[in-house]
């Protein structure tokens, strides 16, 4: 006897369960959260991190001198571009963006923008350089925009 | 492309090795697995098939299990797992696995000498848990 | 209990069925409130799936031995432990443990992503159902329901082997199975991603965590594994090449290939396709797994029995799955296209590149070695089947490159590396390799292989240390920190990178205790009470054994125990006592009269060996079992195992490492500021 209240107990337990959405029209959401990662956010995480190492590597004495600057060069580059493409991507979808974030924008745009360009391979060189880390031609003094 | 042309060549390179040394080691440890009735249809129809090491599982015949003493020299009878009455005994000198016990199912590794004994030189028997028996043997 | 069990197991089916069906079609409609019952589905399949191991224990419990299953695998006499844990002592009971234990890590699947990853996860419960119905279905229509009855009730089991009757019968199938349905999870996000065709980072980060899980439990539970081998089961061996080992080992090769290779797609979008295919190949090979144990097509100390029927439906559900993932990948083969080339031989991604060729190298040629009985026997009619020899002389070579590897990578640069890097970061740990080699060379060793992996180990530790140094240091200085707590700051702020390091340092050791087998002493003496017997190690260590007596207990059916003949050691080392060992010879009840009796052995773990101690034969055993104070003549095996206590510790330092790398930090919560951003002159490095 047990068995079988057991039984319909446990039938029915599930069966609730599991219609119960159906029938009384509740929904899961399908929806991307607010807050979480987008694919150009992500970008832009691995650009700065990618930044944060090669500083990091230096400071360790991983890296010298010569390789440093190369690779931060190159790198910088690509977070601006990262940087650029989410800033882009969330001033579509109209999502606030963080006051961290655009100080470090800003920080960055501004290296670049007093570096200087090289004539002979165009890479941006960061301010002061003589040389371009790149191509070794010797550099002029010109200001990038 | 050039650059992807340099990583294929040297992926195929070490896989070139890779399969160099499947390949050589496969001759090397390479080993007949057969039931006891495939060895002695073997062994009868050549000879010489007594010299050639093997491979063989089979199943322990309960009650046969032998310790000769002071000499380390264990010896059973084997069975064909499907054919029952195809048997042989088997002689072994080294440590009995902890798992081997009368009814076990057994891997030998050897070969079967002219006299019909097979001497084994590697000797694994099945996890324990393995067995399962048959309703008829549960009862009483 | 166990009849209400037996109805759970039942319609655990139709629910599963339809949370296969209605994920689809919410993926399909966007429908959220299919999608709702989809995953409330999970949970109600775990339930009952619950309610059904709940009744197999019952019937354990209970004595019920008209269920063929519970006479199997206990008798009225076997402790209690036994009985619970008797769920997965066999085929039918595992069977059920693991669709438990699927159903558990989909309902954390599913509980985890309610507010989150929401567009992912009407497929992930599709796809988790589908599974989870595989096995409910091979439960209940291939002949291995536990649940069966017998047509008469038998008065008592045969019982646990005594074999069984340890921990580790208790540790390992679950560690192991742990791994292997965790795999499931990571499986079932990609199919998501491949139809939903949200290919992008997110699904990166999401696999990369569940991987890492399984990967711990699977490495865990191979571990446990080696160490039951290495106590019960195998004289002091631990690995045997035996099919299902290997098959076990398949699915942690290709994970570990996933974890390495993921980080090149993260840094540089490339292999993409080659990620996706690592872990749907993952999956498919922790199927293969339990199959090849389960349908025992293939020799093996761990198959069953034969079942064509188990090996049909999971042949046809494995091809199933295999076409299903290559047809996925096709379909979304634009989405994966890669964006960047490898830009230089000499690079951080051509070393994981390599590190991935040499882990799947070592997979395929494991599986082929596994396979080749079956497949000589399809092309010459005659099985052939290699060795251990096969697998040594294919998989020594690829673990030396890995084992290099696991030093290089981390210190090349990545996309391209100067020869000043490499001057400057191999420089030493090379001299130390070298060092530590020609210093063991001095010393007598004379074994190449073993050489040559100890000299590589030393290379990678030294790197690894001068890693932890340097940015130790670093950070020290610059944040005006003591070391300590800079340590501690270094790692917390980049817990993958450091975390990684450490399971690394747990591989090395692995690897050295391997090499450490070249040393193995092996020796056999006869003893009578009081006689000492010397035996030298490798290590320079001179133990003395003496004798002290053979005691013989009759236990008359207690525990299963007839009798149990007891020999105690005294053991010194280099002339200092180190207490006593005892190694035993056992019989019990549940054993044929004519099957010999079995043993226990003895093992004393120093930090650089083990001492391992194994009675071996009585020399008058009935005599001695009847008490007679004269037949304690015996044979004693002693063996001496360098290193292999690095086994068990190097695991201990895997898992603590992976623990670091799984472990969340705080940034993970808050968002796009989580980058704590601080100007570039710090050492600062970002939280994962």
């Amino acid at each position: 006897m047990t068995l079988y209240v057991g039984v319909a107990l446990v039938a029915a337990a599930v069966l609730l369960f599991i219609m119960q959405p159906v029938v009384r029209g509740l929904h899961a959401s399908l929806e991307r959260e607010d807050d979480e990662l987008t694919e150009t956010e992500a970008r832009k995480r691995v650009a700065l991190l990618a930044l944060r190492d090669v500083e990091y590597d230096f400071l360790a004495g991983k890296l010298d001198e010569q390789d440093y600057r190369s690779l931060k060069s190159e790198l910088t580059a690509e977070a601006l571009a990262a940087l650029e493409a989410d800033e882009a991507a969330r001033a579509s979808d109209g999502a606030s963006s963080d006051p961290d974030v655009e100080e470090e924008i800003a920080r960055i745009r501004d290296g670049l923008r007093s570096g200087v360009v090289c004539d002979d391979c165009g890479f941006t060189n960061e301010k002061g350089s003589r040389f371009c880390s790149a191509c070794g031609h010797a550099l002029a003094d010109r200001v990038a925009r | 492309m050039k650059k992807n042309g340099r990583f294929m060549v040297g992926m195929v390179g070490v896989a070139a090795v890779v399969t160099y040394l499947a390949w050589t080691g496969v001759s090397e440890a390479m080993v007949y697995y057969l039931t006891p009735v495939e060895l002695m249809q073997r062994v009868e129809a050549d000879p010489t098939f007594h010299d050639v090491g093997v491979r063989v599982s089979g199943g322990v015949v309960a009650g046969t299990y032998q310790l000769a003493e002071g000499e380390h020299l264990h010896t059973f009878v084997v069975r064909d797992l499907v054919d029952e009455a195809t048997t042989f005994a088997v002689e072994f000198r080294d440590a009995l696995p902890p798992t081997f016990s009368d009814e076990a199912e057994v891997v030998l590794e050897g070969r079967l000498r002219s006299d019909g004994v097979f001497e084994a030189t590697t000797l694994q028997t099945k996890c324990a848990s393995r067995y399962e028996a048959a309703p008829e043997e549960l009862a009483g | 209990m166990t009849l209400l069990g037996e109805f759970a197991l039942w319609i655990s089916l139709p629910v599963a069925l339809w949370g296969m069906v209605l994920g689809f079609a919410g993926g399909r409609t966007q429908r959220g409130d299919l999608v709702l019952s989809a995953e409330r589905s999970i949970y109600a399949v775990f339930g009952l799936l619950a309610i059904a191991s709940a009744g197999i224990v019952a019937a354990f419990l209970g004595d019920r031995f008209e269920y063929w299953y519970v006479a199997n695998y206990a008798n009225r006499e076997l402790e209690l432990f036994y009985k619970i844990t008797g769920l997965w002592a066999g085929q039918r009971g595992s069977l059920l443990f693991w669709a438990l234990l699927l159903g558990f890590f989909s309902s954390i699947a599913v509980f985890t992503n309610r507010k989150k990853n929401r567009e992912f996860m009407p497929y992930v419960a599709a796809v988790l159902q589908t599974v989870l119905a595989f096995f409910i279905v091979v439960l209940l229509f291939a002949e291995v329901n536990p649940f069966q009855r017998l047509d008469f009730t038998p008065a008592n089991g045969r019982g646990l082997n005594p074999q069984l009757q340890n921990y580790w019968m208790v540790i390992h199938p679950p560690t192991l199975y742990l791994g292997f349905t965790s795999f499931t999870i990571p499986f079932a996000f990609a199919v998501s991603a491949l139809l939903a065709g949200r290919l992008d980072a997110r699904w990166i980060q999401l696999t990369r965590r569940w991987i890492l899980t399984s990967w711990l439990f699977l490495s865990i539970g191979i571990v446990m594994g080696m160490r039951w081998a290495y106590l019960e089961l195998g004289w002091g061996g631990y690995w045997f090449w035996d099919p299902v080992e290997n098959a076990s080992l398949l699915p942690w090769l290709t994970a570990t290939a996933f974890l390495h290779s993921i980080q090149i797609q993260e840094n540089r979008g490339m292999l993409k396709v080659w990620n996706m295919s690592l872990v749907l190949l993952t999956f498919l090979l922790t199927l293969f797994a339990t199959f090849l144990t389960r349908a025992g097509l293939i020799e093996s100390v761990h198959s069953f029995a034969e079942n064509i029927t188990i090996a049909m439906i999971f042949l046809g559900f494995m091809g199933a799955v295999l076409a299903a993932s290559v047809v996925l990948i096709l379909y979304r083969l634009p989405q994966l296209q890669s964006e960047n080339q490898i830009e230089s031989f000499v690079s951080r991604e051509s070393a994981f590149l390599f590190n991935n060729l040499m882990l799947v190298g070592a997979a395929f040629s494991v599986m082929f070695g596994t396979m080749f009985p079956l497949i000589s026997e399809a092309i010459t009619g005659t099985e052939i089947s290699v060795g251990p020899a096969f697998f040594q002389r294919v998989n020594f070579p690829i673990g030396l490159v890995l084992l290099a590897l696991v030093g290089i990578g981390p210190v090349i640069a990545w996309r391209r590396a100067t020869r000043k890097n490499l001057q400057r970061n191999f420089a030493t740990p090379v001299v130390m390799g070298l060092v530590v080699a020609a210093a063991l060379w001095s010393s007598g060793a004379r074994h190449a292989l073993a050489l040559t992996t100890w000299g590589i180990g030393a290379f990678v530790l030294t790197i690894i240390v001068t890693e932890f140094w340097k940015g130790t240091r670093a950070r020290a200085r610059i944040e005006g920190e003591g070391y300590v707590l800079a340590l501690f700051h270094l790692v917390t702020r980049n817990r993958r990178r450091w975390g990684g390091y450490i399971v690394h340092v747990g591989m090395v050791m692995l690897f050295m205790a391997f090499a450490g087998a070249a040393y193995n002493v092996d020796e056999r003496f006869f003893m009578e009470p009081g006689d000492v017997v010397e035996v030298a190690s490798p290590m320079g260590h001179t133990y003395e054994l003496r004798h002290d007596g053979l005691s013989v207990n009759l236990a008359n059916g207690q525990r299963n125990l007839l009798w149990q003949a007891i020999v105690t050691v005294s053991v010194s080392k280099d002339g200092e006592p180190q207490g006593l060992l005892t190694t035993e010879k056992r019989q019990y009840t549940t054993q044929d009269a004519g099957s010999p009796p079995m043993t226990e052995v003895g093992v004393k773990s120093y930090p650089l060996e083990d001492l391992y101690l194994i009675l071996s034969e009585l020399e008058d055993l009935p005599a001695a079992v009847s008490a007679d104070s004269d037949a304690q003549g015996l044979y004693l095996q002693v063996l001496v195992k360098p290193l292999v206590g690095w086994i068990w510790f190097g695991c201990l330092i895997l898992a603590a490492g992976t623990v670091v790398a799984l472990w969340p930090s705080a940034d993970r919560q808050r968002r796009a500021s989580a980058d704590s951003v601080e100007p570039a002159a710090e050492p600062a490095v970002v939280a994962d």
